[in-house]
């Protein structure tokens, strides 16, 4: 009775596992509608990853701005979008999370023509998912 | 009874203080394995529920399970296992912490004085990467610091008198959240992403005052933690930076009340709060008041 009161105690505590509604306001961007497209590319996936659409990068009165256009990746556990000065993620400027949202503002402080790729990139296991070199326009 | 209402009467106000405490990643509780050197039974089971406020708008409800061994007079060890929720502006997340394992080694009693030693681990849940609908959360809402830590521990306990001094080296870290400041929609939390934590050194001293012709006694301790270096985190461009202003020095004030229903049964209620503070806390261990039940069962 004993050892099923401390299991029963066990399978109590593992079901309080909870996560709940996201009460914050997440920062949202949406493009400014005056912005230039200034960079494009497509999306080809590593190995084991399935990928489509692409990236379009605009300059607005604001800074720059980063759309993933008609996107869709495989699901992964923390991917975040990197722009990469290399097809592989060394040196990086992290965007943030891949989320419902399409539109990224790039920091200010990033000098655009020394970044050559966007990335999607799994940060907790460092597994790379999705490669889209840039053209300029 | 009239003593304990006053000390706790004299205790309340303090807790009101607002400022950086001691939660429960390890190191506060981990010095509570040397108390319990009962030999009338050889295991014990703890359940403990906790409420404490936490900086910005965060609270939490915690609770563990304990289970101690006792196996002869010298030797103890203890597993725990804690699970948390912390609820506040980013919404409720709930989640295993870590699981603890304390061994403790007591040595041959002197006339008035009694050493013992003790040597843990702890074993973290989650990578402290928890997060709502895809959002990251900053780490004073994750239930773990994401580190496999070892902790090593003395105490000196001369007639009602204990002192305790433990240090917490994390050995590995798997701390993997990413949550950014530039990207949280607040200025609350400091940026964790590929948080970096560095040890800590704990000293308690308390004083045991049973109350005359009762079940009750209290215990009055002070608890020091000193954070060796400051933490770091992995910023935008990729680049670890540190996080200026967090390591240095936490005082709190503890105050354990404890009854003994009878010899295998009793509980402990522990009220903390901190009057010394870190400059900055990325760790999330911000609890500024901290209410803590303790159920015993020896058996």
């Amino acid at each position: 009775m004993k050892k099923l009161s401390i299991l029963g105690l066990a399978l109590l505590l593992f079901g309080c596992q909870e996560e709940g509604v996201l009460t914050q306001t997440p920062n949202s961007t949406t493009l400014n509608p005056n912005a230039t497209l200034r960079y494009f590319g497509d999306f080809y996936p590593t190995a084991g990853i399935q990928v489509e659409g692409g990236v379009r990068i605009y300059q607005t009165p604001g800074g720059f701005q980063l759309e993933l256009n008609g996107f869709s990746i495989s699901s992964g556990p923390d991917l975040k979008v990197y722009l990469s000065q290399a097809d592989t993620p060394s040196n990086f400027v992290n965007l943030g999370n891949l989320t419902g949202q399409t539109v990224y503002s790039i920091p200010n402080a990033v000098n655009l023509s020394n970044y050559s790729h966007v990335l999607i990139h799994c940060q907790q296991y460092n597994h790379l998912f999705a490669i889209a070199p840039l053209q300029e326009n | 009874m009239k003593k304990v209402i006053s000390i706790v009467a004299m205790i309340v106000p303090l807790l009101m203080a607002q400022g950086q405490g001691c939660s429960d990643a390890g190191i506060c509780s981990v010095g509570k394995s040397f108390e319990n050197d009962s030999l009338v039974f050889k295991n014990s089971l703890e359940w403990g529920s906790q409420y404490a406020k936490g900086d910005a708008d965060v609270s939490y409800v915690a609770h563990f399970l304990s289970y101690t061994k006792r196996f002869n007079a010298r030797f103890a060890f203890s597993a725990k296992v804690t699970l948390s929720t912390a609820t506040g502006s980013f919404g409720t997340r709930t989640q295993f912490g870590d699981a603890i394992l304390v061994g403790n080694y007591h040595f041959r009693p002197q006339k008035k004085q009694h050493w013992s030693a003790l040597l843990g681990l702890k074993f973290p849940f989650t990578a402290s990467n928890l997060k709502i609908n895809g959002f990251s959360l900053p780490l004073d809402y994750q239930s773990s610091l994401g580190t496999i830590d070892a902790f090593l521990g003395v105490n000196w306990r001369v007639q009602r008198w204990d002192f305790n001094t433990v240090w917490q080296i994390p050995l590995v870290n798997l701390n993997k959240n990413s949550y950014f400041r530039e990207y949280g929609g607040t200025n609350d939390f400091v940026s964790t992403n590929l948080f970096e934590r560095q040890p800590d050194a704990l000293v308690k001293v308390s004083y045991t005052q049973p109350i005359p012709n009762s079940r009750w006694s209290i215990k009055p301790n002070l608890i020091a933690i000193y954070h060796l270096g400051e933490d770091s985190f992995e910023n935008i461009f990729g680049q670890r930076e540190k996080i200026q202003g967090s390591s240095g020095l936490t005082v709190n004030a503890n105050v354990n009340i404890n009854y003994v229903f009878n010899t295998s049964h009793q509980i402990d209620l522990a009220l903390a709060s901190p009057f010394v503070v870190r400059d900055v806390r990325p760790d999330g261990l911000t609890r500024s008041l901290v209410i803590n039940l303790v159920y015993q069962y020896s058996f």
